[in-house]
């Protein structure tokens, strides 16, 4: 293995990953606002929104994510949807993780028992003051094993968006690959800076997690 | 006892809670019959029977965490209906303790107890941690004031939930079967702050299996069964004489 060769491809491979982390960040940013927004709704009991978040969820389960991705690139503007590059895959990105963070979080909703509302109803509580300070704390934590797991396959999956020419990570290394030939170099190298971000999300996830288990302190 | 249709103007104010002809479903299934219920102020009014005789469903309703079908319950003068802020209300006044404890896991055993006085009264922080403590000091843990749930044992979280209650002050406290999730060696001390409560004066509406604790502590004891309730009575009359055969039935199986 050249190192010399990696040493040199570095500055590329920088602004790969500095892509890759901007849409990465996007895509967990949005799917978790709409995950917790859908598992809501799915829990809502109003039939109609119910059926439209679980047809999302078993439309984007059913099928290849790199489908969703053409789709949404080479598909959608035949429909009059033009998005960029960069859009496109924010968007991809954000579909496919949004339907796993629904069942994530309509987990932890599911785990916050019938006792809880129970208290609160009978101490007075305003049904958002529940919400708040009893069911999104309890709910968060419950899903947040589950939510994390699907974080950091967002940041791995940001890698199929080379597949529309997205300027990320993967898309470096196959591209000088193409020039060089440096095949090893190269996956290895965005393998091991893969590594660190999912490393430094997941630590920072139990962080978040030990956080949770103390109390909605602060106020 | 019974209910003879009175106009919530018309209210004793001696009353604390009435039900009349209070029917429930849970869907096809009839849970309650017919419920005739007048609890005084200052009363203490013990609900046993057999499990699925609706006595969780009866003292459930009173605080409108389930709605009946028909029938009228009052509560300190006023009426149950669909109306949030009325239920709000009434709420405020009536403190419920339950089987399964129900504290915020998330937050300490002080945390519990000042929120609701803390967002549902307006009440100061301060003022409220001080309620809380001298609560937590009447149910005995005032050192487990800093501690979560989970740090505490099954008595001590009972007797928190309790002082939970406390703080909002209620006028009428209902428990259902605030023991009979704990170990045994535990009860007494939560029966016993229970006993206090009531010697304070508290209206108590109590189901429980513990004998002993109505013996000693209710003014009447109210057998139900499939629903109705069969029998009513001092605690005095009602383990040495019960009339009806399905009272004398049940206490002779829990009775030995």
């Amino acid at each position: 293995m050249d190192f010399a060769y990696i040493l040199e491809a570095l500055p590329d491979l920088m602004t790969g990953l500095k892509m890759t982390l901007i849409v990465s960040f996007l895509a967990i940013f949005l799917s978790c606002l709409i995950g917790l927004l859908g598992a809501v709704l799915r829990t809502s009991g109003i039939k109609p929104l119910q059926y439209a978040v679980t047809a999302y969820v078993e439309f984007i389960r059913g099928t290849p994510y790199l489908v969703q991705i053409f789709f949404i690139f080479y598909g959608l503007p035949s429909l009059g949807l033009r998005f960029s590059i960069f859009w496109s895959g924010v968007i991809a990105l954000t579909a496919w993780a949004s339907a796993f963070q629904i069942e994530n979080f309509r987990a932890g909703l599911a785990a916050v028992g019938r006792g809880m509302h129970d208290a609160s109803a009978s101490l007075g509580l305003k049904r958002w003051q529940h919400s708040v300070f009893i069911v999104l704390p309890l709910a968060t934590r419950a899903a947040l094993p589950s939510a994390m797991n699907t974080i950091v396959a967002t940041v791995k999956n940001s890698a199929y968006l080379q597949a529309i020419g997205l300027v990320e990570l993967t898309f470096v290394a196959v591209d000088r690959i193409a020039y060089d030939f440096r095949a090893i170099e190269m996956f290895a190298s965005i393998c091991v800076i893969y590594l660190i971000c999912v490393f430094t999300i997941s630590g920072l996830g139990y962080m978040v997690e030990r956080r949770l288990s103390r109390p909605f302190g602060g106020r | 006892m019974t209910a003879n249709g009175k106009t919530s103007e018309m209210v004793d104010p001696e009353i604390a809670v009435e039900l009349s002809g209070v029917d429930k479903w849970f869907s096809i299934l009839q849970v309650l019959h017919g419920v005739n219920l007048t609890v005084r102020c200052g009363e203490k009014v013990v609900v046993c029977g057999p499990s699925g005789s609706g006595k969780s469903t009866m003292i459930r309703c009173i605080n409108y965490l389930e709605k009946h079908q028909k029938g009228r319950i009052i509560v300190n003068g006023t009426e149950l209906t669909d109306n949030k802020k009325v239920i709000d209300r009434v709420r405020q006044d009536v403190g419920m303790v339950f089987q399964n404890f129900n504290l915020y896991p998330h937050l300490t055993v002080l945390e519990n107890c000042t929120l609701a006085p803390r967002w549902v009264k307006g009440v100061a922080r301060k003022d409220a941690e001080a309620v809380a403590r001298a609560y937590l000091e009447r149910v005995r843990i005032p050192d487990k004031a800093d501690f979560y749930p989970s740090q505490l044992s099954g008595g001590q979280q009972q007797r928190a939930a309790i002082a939970r209650s406390l703080c909002m002050n209620p006028k009428i406290m209902l428990f259902d079967e605030p023991t009979s999730a704990l170990d045994p060696e535990l009860v007494r001390e939560v029966l016993d702050t229970m006993a206090q409560l009531a010697n304070d004066g508290m209206t108590m509406v109590c189901v429980t299996h513990e004998m002993g604790f109505a013996r000693q502590v209710a003014d009447r004891v109210v057998f139900m069964d499939a629903g109705r309730i069969v029998e009513t009575a001092p605690p005095g009359e009602f383990f040495s004489n019960p009339k009806e055969s399905r009272t004398k039935a049940f206490l002779s199986q829990i009775l030995h």
